[in-house]
Formats: C-alpha cells, structure tokens, sequence
C-alpha cells in the first residue's frame, strides 16, 4: 500500500536536524508541492513551491537537497519569502520615487522602467553575510527544466515515505555533507563577521551612493521629458490641455489650501455674536455640552464601577495592603 | 434643660413600635435628665427622620430628575464627576445602620439591664477592692500606674449609673465601614456619689474609674453572656482610660464586625472646668519628678476633662447634624481621608479620629475664622464643609492656640490648640507637634489637589492610602522601646527623642515623624502591662534633598560662648573647633562621605541615638540606606547625576556641539546637534566602559539648515545622508576632533528608514553615534501613507518608518531636554530612574520595554507626586513608581506625564487618541502601554510595536504588584535583593548562554583573519548577544517571546505564545515551525502543531557556541 504523506496537498518531506552542543536531534517538516501561483510567468512550470523552511536555509541548502541529497533536479535559483524580488516589489519604488510622477505607467517610454530596475539594483552592501529566514517561511525554488522539478518532488515524495513509514531508511539530515566554504557560518563566527560588516568602506560606500544618484537624476531627467511629451500629446478628443508653466507638487497645493482655511477663519473672527440667533444657540449648546458631558460622567462612573468592583472595596483594598503596625 | 431639641433614643422598648424602623433609643443627655427617656422619644424621632429626608434624597441617585442633579453637581462640588465618584464613595462607606440596629438591640438592651443590676458596693480601700475583684471575679482591677497601694486614703466605691446610653458614630450614623469591626460606644455615666471634690489630683479620679470599670466587667462576666469575650482595651491609646469591650465570640448572634465598647463617663459639673485648663497642674505629689519641670499637665487634664465632656460633645455634634444637611457626609469624608493618610483617634496615631473631626467641625461652624466668624456654613455642601475644614487646618498654626467661647488660652509646650470654652476641652489635646505638622502638610497637599483644575484628584484625596510608611517617608529608623504601659511616661520620652532628632538633624529633614505601638485589648483576669510586648517606635523622616547629603555642620562661632558650650554638650567629642576659609573659627560637625560609609543621615542618627538614649548600632534599624547600595553596586558605583562621569559625557558633547558648527567641506550648514541618548539625560543605568572607548554609543540627531538641494525622494535622501556622514567624518577626523569615524549601516532590509549612521570616537573618548534628521522625510512619508492606491505591506512599511522618524529624531532628542530639566530640578529622579532600571533589568524586561517608558514612568513620581510631595529618596521614588505600576489600570487608562505643559486641553487631546486607539486596536496588538505627555500627545511613541506587547505588559503590573506585597516587610528586614531577584519558573525555556564565548572561538581553527576583529568585538561583549536575542525576536516573533536583560547577562528565557500550542489546520500565514499533528494518520486531517524541539534545534544552531544550554521547562 502507498500511502501518501501530504498536508494540504503539500507533501511532507521530514529533515532531520543535526544534534549540536546543546541540543538533541529533532526532525524539521517542510512542505512542498509545484509552485502555482496566481500570475504564472514563463517560469512557473519548472518552479517548486516549499513551505516552512528551516531559519537558517539558504541556497546552497536546497540545491544540495535536490542535488546530491535526493539526487533529483537541478535548482539555477532560489526565491525566499524574506528577500524582495522584483516583480512583486515594483510598486514601492514606483510610489516612493518622485513627488508628482503620474500613476499611469502605460504611456512611459521603456527606458525609464529600465532605468528604474537599475536604480533598484543599487544596493547598499549587506551587513549580514547570511541572512536568515523567518520561521515557518517559504521560498520558490526554480529548477533548470519542468522535469528535473517534477523528478524532484517524486524524489521527495518517496524519501518521505521511506521515512516516516519507518522502514528503517536513511534519514535526510539537513545540511549533511555540505561543503563548509559554501556556506558562511552561523553563531558566532556570523554575529563577528556582521559587526565588521556594518561598517563598509568609505570607498564602496560612496561608489554606491554616487551610482545610485547618477541613475537617480537620469530617471527624474527621463520622467521629465515623459510629462513634457505628454503634456504635448493631444487627448482622445484631440485637445491638447494648455497649462502656465510647471504643475505645481501636490505638497505645494496642500500648504495653498491650508493657508487658504487660516485666512477663512480669521476673517470670520469676531463676527460669531452679530445676530441674537447666534449668541442663543450658543448658550444652548454650551447648555447641551455640559448635559452631554454629565451623561457622560456618569457612564464613566458606572464604567469604572464595574471595573473596580465598587469604591469602598478598592478602598478596603487599599487599606488591607499592607500590614497594619 | 430638658427641652433639648436632640435626637433621643432609649435602650429599653420603646412605645411607638409601630415605627417603620425597628431601631434602639439613646439618650444623649444622661448627666442631666436621667427620668427623662421614655417622655419625649417618639416626637423627636419623627423631627431626626423628617430631618434626614432631604440628606438622603440629595445623596441618592436617580431620585431627583438629571437637572437638578446636574444644577448641584456643577455648582458646589469641584466637578461633576468628581461629586458623582463622591456619592458613590458615601453611599459605599455609610454603614446600614437599620441592619446593625436590628442586630445589636437585643445585646445592648441585655448589657444595659446586667450593668444596671449590678449590686452596690460600700466603699473600699484600694487593697480591699482589688484583692476582692482578684477572688471572686478573677479580674484584675486596671488601675493606671502608678497604682494605689496599701497606703492609699481615699475609698472606692460602686453605684448604680446614673444611666446608660449609646454615643458615638453609631448613633450620630457619621461612621464609616471599614476593615475593623464596627465600634459601639456604650457610655455608662458615673454618679457623682462616688468622686470626692479633690479627686482630679493625682489620679485618684482614674483610680476610681479603673475600679468602676472592673467592677462593670466583673457584672458582665458574672452574667455571662453568650458568645460575647469580654476584655480591656485602652480608650484611644490612653492608658489612664481603660475601657472594657466586647466581642462576639462567633459570627451570628452579633456579626463578628461589630464591637461593644463600654466607655464612661462624669457629670459635666462634677469638677470644675478651671481646675483641668491645660497649664494647671494637677499632679502635685511628683513635683520631685522631672515631669514637675513643665509644671503643667496639659495631656493629664484634658483627659479628665474628656470624660466630662462626653454627653456634651455627642448632644453638640447631634445639633450640628440637625442644623447642617451635610454635615454626615463631611463626617465620613473627614474619616475616610484621616483614615487613608494614618490618622486615628489614639495619641500614637496622631490623636485626630472621627470624633476629633466632627467636634472640629461643629466648633469651625461657629467660629474659628477671622474676627470669630464661622470657617463653616451650614449651607456648605458636604465637599465644602470638607474643603473648608482642610482649609483651615492648613492654613490656621494651631500651636498658637486657638480658643473659641472664651479668652485666651495658654498652654504649654507646642502641640496644637483648639480649645471650646463651652464644653472646656482641647480638642486636639491627643496631638502632638509632629503629627500636627504631618496633618498639615497632609492639609495642605490635598487643598492644592483639591484647587487643581488640571486633574479631579478624587483617586488620590479618598482612595489612595498614603500611609504606607515607606512610600511616605524617606528614611525610617526603628528604635526598640517597651512600652512602660503608662501614656504620661512614653509621650514623654517621645517628645525627648523628637526634640533629640530636630537638633541632630537641623535643616536636613523638612519633617520628623514618631510613631509609637499601641497596646491591643488584654484579658480582664491579668494586668495591663505585665505583658510588655516588644515595642518600638518607628521614626519617619522627610529628608530635604539638597541639604541631607551636606559632609559638614557649621555650629556657632567660637565666641558666642553659651551656644557653642549647648553644641558641644550635644554632639560631646564629635563637635570640632574649625577655622573656615572665610577666616571664622566654629564649632563645626564633619562627617564621613566615603563610599564605603553609611549614608550621612545614618551617621548622624546612630551618633545621636548612641550618645542621648544609649542605643546601639543593632538596636536600630535603618531603612532607606539600602536602595542607595543597590544602585551604587549595580551602576557602576554611580548615585548621583551631578558624578564626574556624566559630567564628562556632557563636556564631550559641548565640545563635538561647537566642531560641527561649520564644517568645511560639508555643503550645507548645522541648525542643531540635539543629545537623544539616556547617557545625555543622566537616566543610563550603566555608563558602559567598553575597550578603548570611555562610554557609548552615544545617540546624537544633527539637523542642517532647510536647503532645496535635497532630493524629493525618501530612498535618494537616505543615499544622501550617506554622502554627508561620510563628508562629516572627514571633516571631524581632519579637524582632530574625533580620533576614528566611521559609517555604520542599520536598517538595511528597508529602503525608507533611515540607514546609517556615523559612529565618531571623540578625542575625549566617548563614542558618539550620529543620524541626520531631514525634516522633509516626515512630509514624504505622510503623503505616501495618504496615497489610497498603495499596497498593505508597503502601507504598513511606511507607517512603520514614520513612527521611528518621529521616535528617533523628533521625540527622543525632546524627552531628553525634557529630562536632563527634570533631573536637575529633582536630583533624586535620576537615580530613582536608574534604579527602576535596573529592577525592569533584573526580570529581564528590558528587551521588551523601551527605556525611554521606564524614565517616562518615574518622571511621573517626581512630577506629579500627589498625595505626596516629589521624593528626596531613592526608596520613596522607587517604591512610589512600584505602586503607580500596581496601580495603574492599563488597558482602560492612559498615563500621562507632565513636563510642564500638561493642561486641561492637551490632557483631552491625548485622551481622544488613547480611545481612538483603544478602539482600532481593541486586542492591544500594536499598542498596550499608552504614555503620553504634554511634548508627546501622541501616547504611542515609545510602546507601539509591542514594546512591550500586552502579556509583558501584564507581567510587568504583576510583578509590581508582587513587589509591593513585599514591601512592609522590608521595613522588617526583609532582605531587598528580594525584591530584585528574578525567577525563572515561569518561562517555558531557558538559553544558557557561555560566559565567555569569545575565549571560545580563538581557539577555533578560524582565526586567521579574525585577530583584528575579535579585539574590535571584545569591546562590546555584551552586544553580540544582543544581536544573538535580536535575531530570535527577528525569527520566531510574535509566537515567541524572548526576555534577556544586562541584569541577567548569562540567560535568555522564552515563552511559546500560549495561542499556538493547539494542533491547528495548517496555512502558509503560519509564521512558525510546524510538523504534522499525527503522523500516523496524516491523510485525515490538515492538522499542525507547533515543532518545538525543532525550533530549539534552530536556536541553538543560530547561536552556536554562544548557546550553552537549552534547557525546556514545564
């Protein structure tokens, strides 16, 4: 009988976690099934989709796993929950970048999008030479063919079978036989190599900061001729809307109005009184504020009542509190 | 006389049964009208009920329609919700009194009718009278020392009473409910028959009242009532007054909260009033005594006299309450307030009890203000009655005496004086100078809460206990003292060692407070006294902070020779002759500053305490001193803000301030370089010394003037301040004013908040580490949050970034303005809050909690310290935060702190956002903790973000609580690292971590290139596990909770978040490690749970050898 170890329609691939100083062995799940996402692209097919990988996974970790551990598939990359890929991360930069960049991405000339995929590959150097994963994460491991993913989730499938039927084989062990200078270390010899690596050189520092400001002002150059252009181009009816001069920022029409409300109200100032009407309606609703507040004082005390039990317990609480000399 | 219009009930059955309320009648006018009782009973009582209609609907809510309620609500009483709480609070502390008449009738009728049966006695010479008590009754007569002897003259004798009554709060109905039993005062008036003119010398009147008193219990015991104990107790601490109580044995017949009290009293006319003025002297035959010296026996006297004046006072305050509506309500706030700041009817509680507060009343409703004019009205509310009478007690010095009906009264010494011509009493004859100047100040605090508009202050006039000793005073000193068992003898010794402790003491100590122990009641067959339990007397002092730590006392000169020979016949070998700088010679005191020393109060009290009353350094016990030590030996031997070492920090800084000023080579010119780092607030607990550098990181922000250069783009600014901190570290290190620059990253997962830093070491050796604040990002970062259109994560991103914007660069460098003021107005605040540091660090909270709430919690201690005033001491800081957090109802109400600004207005601001708050986050997700203040109305600063989340939150108000269960019995040598000490019971697991993982790793084959860096690492041991514990928090939060603090270097605890210990259906939002639930038959079900043993096996792989252990509890 085959039995079929699956969640949710993943399948349940048991690791073993190496015993270390501290701590005994213990087995990790992570779940996996083909990656099927709601907007498939070219590379879904031949992509797996893995739940709950270990915190500390990383790259060489999987392709070792398909690799010489389950000797499946051959993984080209890896895509973790934690680190931003592009396409689901371009609307942030898209937003930040810019104060009255339009929304309509449609009519932009190619080159300004590549320009910004440029700006948004100029990274700050990484302080962390390993960076981990959040428990219970996932990632998306792409392999080189539709079948080398297929042959891996097979090979995970009857790995997992044999383990946890308990035929006696060959538990996974996660990380086993990888080759340490693949991989940065973790403890300490990590928390060591961060706190060097938080302070890059002043030269890479300023070569990043210099490329990303070059390509920076070439984007605001290119989104500027994009607005003249369109600013140009007639509109489906044909018109061309004629505007003075450049269009102001939103913050700038933001500051107008506000300072257009001050002027409103001061000009109204001292004119509250004029009518009888006025001054009556205000007694009365100052009449009324005070009746609401007072309903409302009393709802508070009830509130509180409830909360404390009543008064003279929390007094007779207050006084059995300490001992009495 | 016997048309007194007063509320009369008798004790036998009265004729108008067919009252609606069943209630025993009393007299209140026993000396004069004994036949009287059974005439007048049933008008008057239908005159006190129509009279208690009004008082009662006024009182009662839901009787009068919501205007009219409202109209009296917002008129007389200082709010409206104050006056509702109030209400509230009256009809919560008013007794039923029907309920305890219904029960009691029966007793007291059967007491009355066994004390009236008691046979005569002929008269008796005191050895007669006791030995025949002793025989036949097995009670031993409790006489007041000195006893009667063989020798005495005069006879005793027993006759029936004149009558019985009821007096007291019970039947003027002004008594509150309370922990102890409910007082029944039953006053059995003596017959003059039995007194002799001259009996008021020489304590022959109390003799013969001791006997009348035995004589009394000997009746009741002989009639053996049941489930009644009968015992002697002493009327309000005065041992010449003992009385007999009774108690009901089970609860049932009598409620076990109630006590009978049989009290006695004289004819008013039976001595004259002149002979008990308070300078007479009526004590003659001790003249040899040193009491003589004074001649008079104010406290002797008045005590007499008191008995004199029981009727009168129960029949004037009655009248009062028929006069003034309130006047019952004002009673039992009086007692409610006394009873929370100590106060009580007995000498050694400070002599003012309910009674003393209703009878000053009466007396303050006609006269007692300026040119005899009444302080009181009878149209007062009962908060007015109550303001008022705090009025005039805080504002009227009493210890120039004070007579009312009569001409001046004189009178020795200086305790209070109010004397009532008409009744001839002092009313305030039980208090004594210090209680009267406690009771003052206490006044005079609660008027100032009572004038603040800001707040309603109701908490902390009615219900906070301000009596706790240690949170009240900042040095207690517990002086053993057996008590002699005589009042005369142990106020005496008091007023010595008071008058000791003023002269040692001088200027240091705004106040000093004795407290003696009084005696509880003693079984009626052995005598008062005999059993001398270990009493003492517990010293307060409220120490002056600016002048309590002076090292040396300036006496008189040389020449002014009678002073100086009074000063060196106080201090003996300890008074030096000195010549000054200004070129004087005087008598001078110095004391030991030195660490290693007690403190100096501790000095000065065991030099005096040894020199006058003999006692030595083990009979005293000192409290106080302690909290000084444990934040001397856990902050880096630091106790004041005013040490070199913060002062250092501060020069540093002045100094970088004026490098920055104008840089060349930076492109733009400095506005401001704002300190936002504890070390500038003098609020850091450890002033850490790492390798090479004397102390930091320091956090400063550094603004430039507005320029139009920068770009209008949240992440190009964040490469921007890249380019100037490296331009800026240029220039610092060309100009010599830093010795190393360098550029640190942070935040580097996000592009929008801000990413670095420079970390200069000063030439003086501090490490500062600087951000720049761009005004314009706040801007950027609200109009994107505006944008409808963005996605939630990025949404959630920005908002993120905005509120540490605010945090780093707008509030940090405001609080530490607004504390680096505090500290230096209130020197205690700064050790206050760094011990409370250190606690919070000691049960690891710290990584849970910001430090910015902590100083937050305790600026509140110091800036609104009512009922108190702000504390001179470290313990009273320390304990008085402690409580504000057991207090403090976090899930309902805001803490606000005021800097200065606090008012009405912002108050309803930062309210407002606390509900909004409370209302979009009612499962307290983001936000538990809410602190806000007058320059951060926004409350959520420093907790948003779970800092600390809500079951922190509740563990801190928990361990608070704890810790202040705690607290009396340090003042009994409870030992304080109690109180400091963190268990580790309650965590699900423990991480062990190795002491010193870096020795570790050099032996590691690794080291190749690691010599440099490990020696840049040593310096911050400690950082490294915080980068260790800031991974975990990074990795498993929220489903596990991570707790490490410096306090507990070498442990983390964590906690599974209870939630996900359930087997669950599994879904990729799970945000940990997970494993089948059963494996066995894993097709049934989608089922998980939590992979625990897994997730350790992370752990300890991510820390490698920095874990020791993981150990898994429970």
């Amino acid at each position: 009988m085959k039995k079929e170890f699956e969640i949710a329609g993943y399948a349940v691939l048991p690791l073993q976690l190496p015993k270390t100083s501290s701590v005994k062995a213990a087995t990790h799940y992570m779940y996996l099934r083909a990656h099927e996402p709601r907007n498939p692209d070219k590379d879904t097919p031949r992509s797996m989709f893995i739940a709950n990988v270990p915190v500390d996974t990383t790259e060489a970790h999987l392709r070792h796993l398909f690799g010489p551990q389950l000797s499946a598939g051959r993984v080209e990359r890896v895509h973790f929950e934690s680190v931003s890929t592009k396409k689901n991360q371009a609307a942030i930069p898209q937003a930040l970048l810019g104060g009255g960049v339009s929304k309509n991405k449609k009519r932009k000339r190619v080159t300004t999008d590549e320009l910004e995929s440029q700006l948004e590959d100029i990274t700050l150097p990484a302080v962390w030479d390993r960076p981990l994963q959040k428990s219970g994460a996932h990632a998306v491991v792409v392999f080189v063919d539709q079948p080398s993913m297929e042959a891996s989730l097979k090979a995970a499938r009857k790995a997992a079978r044999k383990v946890l039927a308990g035929s006696g084989a060959k538990k996974i062990v996660w990380g086993e036989g990888l080759d340490e200078d693949r991989v940065p270390a973790l403890g300490l010899e990590r928390y060591l190599n961060h706190s060097q690596a938080q302070y890059p050189s002043r030269g890479e520092l300023l070569r990043t900061v210099n490329d990303f400001m070059t390509v920076f002002e070439q984007v605001a150059e290119a989104r500027k001729r994009e607005a003249a252009r369109k600013a140009q181009e007639p509109d489906e009816d044909g018109f061309v809307t004629v505007t003075s001069g450049p269009k102001l920022a939103d913050v700038a029409h933001e500051d107008e109005a506000r300072e257009l409300i001050e002027k409103q109200k001061k000009k109204q100032e001292g004119l509250e009184d004029f009518y009888r009407f006025q001054s009556r309606e205000k007694r009365k609703e100052r009449q009324n504020e005070l009746l609401r507040k007072f309903d409302e004082d009393k709802r508070k005390l009830a509130d509180l009542k409830k909360r404390k039990g009543s008064f003279a317990v929390s007094l007779l609480a207050s006084l059995c509190f300490s001992v009495i000399h | 006389m016997s048309s007194h219009p007063v509320k009369r009930r008798r004790l036998s059955p009265s004729t108008h049964n067919a009252s609606p309320r069943p209630r025993i009648s009393e007299s209140d006018n026993p000396a004069t009208r004994p036949g009287s009782q059974l005439t007048h009973g049933s008008k008057l009582q239908k005159a006190i009920q129509t009279n208690e209609v009004p008082a009662v609907s006024i009182n009662s809510q839901g009787t009068h329609n919501a205007t009219a309620e409202f109209a009296l609500a917002s008129g007389v009483y200082k709010s409206s919700f104050f006056k509702l709480q109030m209400d509230e609070l009256l009809n919560e502390l008013r007794p039923n009194y029907d309920k305890h008449f219904a029960r009691l009738q029966e007793t007291l009728r059967q007491l009355k009718s066994i004390i009236e049966q008691i046979p005569e006695k002929p008269p008796q010479t005191a050895w007669e009278a006791e030995k025949e008590l002793r025989s036949t009754h097995e009670i031993a007569v409790p006489f007041p020392e000195p006893r009667p002897g063989r020798g005495t003259k005069y006879s005793f004798t027993y006759a029936k009473p004149t009558n019985i009554n009821v007096v007291g709060s019970l039947s003027l109905q002004n008594g509150i409910k309370s922990t102890d039993p409910l007082t029944v005062d039953l006053a059995v008036t003596m017959p003059s028959a039995i007194f002799q003119d001259k009996d008021y010398v020489n304590f022959r009147f109390f003799h013969k009242r001791a006997f009348y008193i035995a004589t009394v219990a000997a009746g009741i015991k002989a009639a053996a009532v049941k489930d009644l104990t009968i015992k002697f107790a002493l009327q309000d601490g005065d041992s010449l007054r003992p009385v007999v109580v009774l108690e009901s044995v089970k609860p049932g017949h009598l409620s076990s909260k109630v006590r009978i009290r049989i009290i006695t009293a004289i004819e008013d006319t039976l001595f004259p009033v002149s002979r008990t003025l308070p300078m007479r002297n009526n004590l003659r035959q001790f003249t040899a005594d040193e009491s003589a010296s004074e001649g008079a026996t104010p406290f002797y006297n008045a005590s007499l006299r008191s008995e004199a004046t029981v009727a009168l006072y129960h029949k004037y305050i009655h009248s009062n309450i028929r006069k003034c509506e309130s006047f019952r309500d004002a009673c039992i706030l009086g007692r409610a307030w006394l009873r929370q700041r100590g106060f009580g009817p007995s000498y050694q509680k400070g002599g003012l009890g309910g009674f003393e507060w209703a009878a000053l009343m009466s007396l303050l409703l006609e006269g007692g203000g300026p040119n005899h004019k009444p302080v009181l009205l009878k149209s007062y509310s009962s908060y007015q009655l109550f303001k008022a009478t705090l009025q005039f007690l805080a504002g009227r010095d009493l210890t120039n005496p004070l007579a009312l009906f009569t001409a001046e009264v004189s009178s020795p010494g200086d305790s209070p004086v109010l004397y009532d011509g008409k009744r001839g009493l002092n009313i305030l004859y039980k208090m004594t100078p210090w209680s009267y100047t406690l009771l003052r100040r206490e006044a005079d605090t609660t008027v100032k809460m009572l004038n603040e508009s800001r707040d309603d202050n109701f908490d902390k006039v009615f219900i906070l206990k301000t009596h706790e000793p240690m949170l009240r005073f900042d040095r207690l000193v517990r002086l053993p003292a057996s008590s002699t068992g005589q009042s005369l003898q142990d106020l005496k010794s008091y007023y010595i060692i008071h008058r000791v402790l003023i002269t040692a003491l001088g200027d240091r100590a705004r106040l000093i407070h004795l407290r003696g122990c009084s005696t509880g009641p003693w079984s009626v067959d052995t005598r008062h006294g005999q059993k001398t339990a270990q009493g003492y007397i517990l010293v307060g002092l409220l120490l002056d902070a600016d002048n309590a730590t002076r090292v040396v006392d300036h006496g008189p000169a040389a020449e002014q020779k009678e002073e100086a020979a009074s000063f060196r016949s106080f201090w003996g070998e300890k008074a030096e002759l000195r010549r000054f700088k200004d070129g004087s010679i005087r008598e001078s005191l110095v004391w030991s500053d030195l660490v290693t020393a007690p403190s100096i109060i501790t000095q000065i009290l065991s030099y005096t305490l040894n020199r006058h009353f003999n006692y030595t350094g083990s009979d005293i016990k000192f409290v106080g001193d302690e909290f000084d030590e444990t934040l001397r030996d856990n902050g880096d031997g630091i106790v004041l803000y005013s040490s070199p070492r913060f002062q250092a920090i501060h020069d540093a800084f002045s100094s970088l301030q004026r490098s920055v000023q104008d840089m060349d080579g930076v492109p733009l010119t400095t506005r401001h370089l704002a300190p936002a780092s504890p070390l500038l607030r003098y609020t850091a607990l450890h002033l850490e010394s790492a390798f090479k550098v004397l102390c930091g990181p320091v956090d400063i922000v550094l603004q430039f003037e507005s320029s139009a250069r920068w770009p209008d783009d949240l992440v190009a600014i964040q490469m921007t301040k890249i380019a100037f901190l490296v331009k800026i570290g240029d220039y610092l290190q060309s100009s010599g004013a830093a010795s190393t620059c360098k550029v640190g990253l942070e935040n580097v997962s996000s592009k929008i908040l801000n990413n670095a830093y420079l970390d200069i070491t000063h030439s003086s050796n501090v490490l500062f580490r600087l951000r720049i604040h761009h005004e314009r990002e706040q801007m950027l970062l609200e109009r994107h949050l505006k944008d409808k259109e963005a996605h939630l994560p990025m949404r959630q991103e920005l908002a993120y970034a905005l509120s540490e914007y605010k945090r780093q660069f707008v509030q940090a460098p405001r609080l530490t303005q607004a504390v680096r003021t505090l500290c230096t107005r209130f020197p205690l605040l700064s050790p206050t809050i760094r011990l409370v540091k250190h606690w919070f660090s000691c049960h690891m909270l710290m990584e849970q909690i910001r430090e910015e709430t902590v100083e937050l919690l305790v600026a509140r201690v110091f800036a609104q310290p009512y009922p108190w005033d702000a504390p001179s001491s470290i313990m009273t800081g320390f304990l008085r935060t402690l409580q504000l957090l057991a207090r403090w109802d976090w899930q309902q109400e805001a803490f606000l702190v005021d800097f200065g600004g606090l008012d009405k207005t912002v108050m309803e601001l930062i309210r407002t956002r606390f509900s909004a708050w409370r209302k979009i986050d009612p499962a307290l997700n983001t936000v538990s903790l809410f602190v806000a203040s007058d320059i951060d109305i926004d409350g959520v600063t420093w907790t948003q973000y779970e800092k600390p989340s809500k079951v922190v939150a509740g563990r801190i108000c928990t361990l608070a609580k704890a810790a202040m269960t705690m607290v009396p019995e340090i003042e009994f040598g409870l030992d304080l690292k109690e109180l400091f000490h963190a268990s580790l019971a309650p965590y699900d697991f423990i991480i062990k971590l190795r002491s010193k993982p870096l020795h570790k790793a050099s032996t590691s084959p690794t080291t190749s290139k690691s010599a440099d860096r490990r020696e840049g690492l040593l310096a911050s041991g400690h950082t490294l596990v915080r980068s260790f514990v800031r991974d975990l928090q990074a990795c498993y939060s929220p489903n596990i909770l991570f707790f490490h603090s410096d306090g507990n270097p070498g442990v983390v605890a964590g906690l599974w978040n209870p939630q996900i210990l359930q087997p669950k259906a599994w879904t990729l939002k799970m945000a940990y490690s997970t494993s089948p639930a059963n494996l066995e038959n894993i097709e049934d079900s989608d089922q998980v749970v939590i992979n625990r043993p897994a997730i350790l096996n992370e752990i300890s792989r991510l820390g490698g050898v920095i874990v020791d252990s993981i150990e898994a509890q429970g």
